[in-house]
């Protein structure tokens, strides 16, 4: 058995993970944070994506949006990181072999690359063009990146349910 | 025609017809209303986030409110459409459904406030600071728009 299935046995057989499984009502309550907090993630993301690619609040210098979003959207990665390891603990070993969660946990993977190069990259000279109604390019493809991937995540999300 | 045969109407409706017949529709129409409401959720809460004055304090709470508007009505319309394509595929059980019916009631309470007082909120608070008007339409909102999120995933539930 590869390790890796190894491991979700482990977390499938747990006393913990057996419990929220087989409860009534833990189960739903959990997947409805997460999908609240991926509202929150993705929805705040989604607000400073558009300002940089000048579709809205462009009185407003892109620094000032990413200062003021920034930690909505970590608030809401944080809680939807927890609730969806939770969920996944309960199904893991049923999650291992289900092709559109591995395509999330890919999807997942480049979402958050994506900021690591955005912020090591064209934001460390965001005081140049913040007040610029249109972002860079580089800055620009950032948020294209970020609203597909981050739309990727979240369909195949919905699609583990129905493998 | 009464209310009730215009819900069984669309379920034996050519949309129903084929929401019910294929697993993938279903699931790509949910997909659909899925990312709608991510977009809808942060456009709300980011306007009443300002309206409390925990976000953006500096800025002018009516051009955000405009801006996003924008965000918030075209998800808004997108989930009215994938929702009713999601409705066509069990209305009959929709139509009796306790968590449905919450779900209708405060999606229009949701609406009627956004249009109405929220709005007359965004507009008087301006570039000012949040008083106790904005914070209480604020609160408003958000109670009204999570619960019309809380409701609808409990329609798969009850």
């Amino acid at each position: 058995m590869p390790l890796l299935q190894h491991i979700c046995q482990i977390f499938y057989d747990s006393h913990f993970g057996t419990m929220i499984r087989e409860s009534n009502n833990v189960f739903p309550i959990i997947e409805t944070i997460h999908v609240l907090s991926i509202t929150l993630l993705f929805g705040t993301i989604a607000v400073l994506d558009l300002r940089m690619l000048g579709l809205l609040l462009r009185p407003i210098s892109v620094a000032r949006v990413a200062r003021n979003v920034l930690p909505l959207t970590w608030s809401g990665f944080a809680v939807s990181f927890v609730s969806g390891f939770l969920l996944f603990w309960a199904e893991a070993a049923k999650n291992y072999p289900n092709p559109a969660f591995r395509a999330k946990m890919l999807l997942l993977l480049l979402a958050g690359l994506n900021p690591l190069i955005f912020h090591t990259g064209v934001y460390r000279r965001v005081t140049e063009w913040e007040t610029l109604r249109l972002s860079p390019w580089r800055a620009r493809a950032a948020a294209i990146a970020s609203l597909l991937l981050w739309s990727g995540v979240i369909v195949a999300g919905r699609a583990i349910a129905y493998f | 025609m009464s209310l009730h045969a215009l819900f069984m109407a669309l379920a034996h409706s050519p949309l129903g017809h084929a929401m019910q017949a294929s697993k993938w529709d279903f699931a790509l129409v949910e997909m659909v209303h899925l990312l709608a409401l991510a977009i809808l959720g942060g456009s709300v809460l980011i306007v009443d986030l300002r309206l409390l004055g925990v976000i953006l304090k500096g800025e002018s709470a009516f051009l955000i409110g405009r801006d996003l508007s924008r965000m918030l009505l075209g998800s808004l319309a997108v989930m009215v459409v994938s929702g009713i394509a999601l409705l066509s595929e069990e209305a009959g059980k929709c139509y009796y459904s306790p968590a449905f019916r919450w779900k209708i009631a405060l999606l229009a309470a949701a609406v009627t406030f956004y249009f109405t007082l929220h709005r007359r909120a965004l507009l008087h608070t301006g570039a000012d600071a949040p008083n106790l008007w904005s914070r209480i339409a604020a609160i408003i909102s958000l109670t009204l728009w999570l619960g019309v999120g809380v409701a609808g995933r409990a329609i798969g539930l009850l």
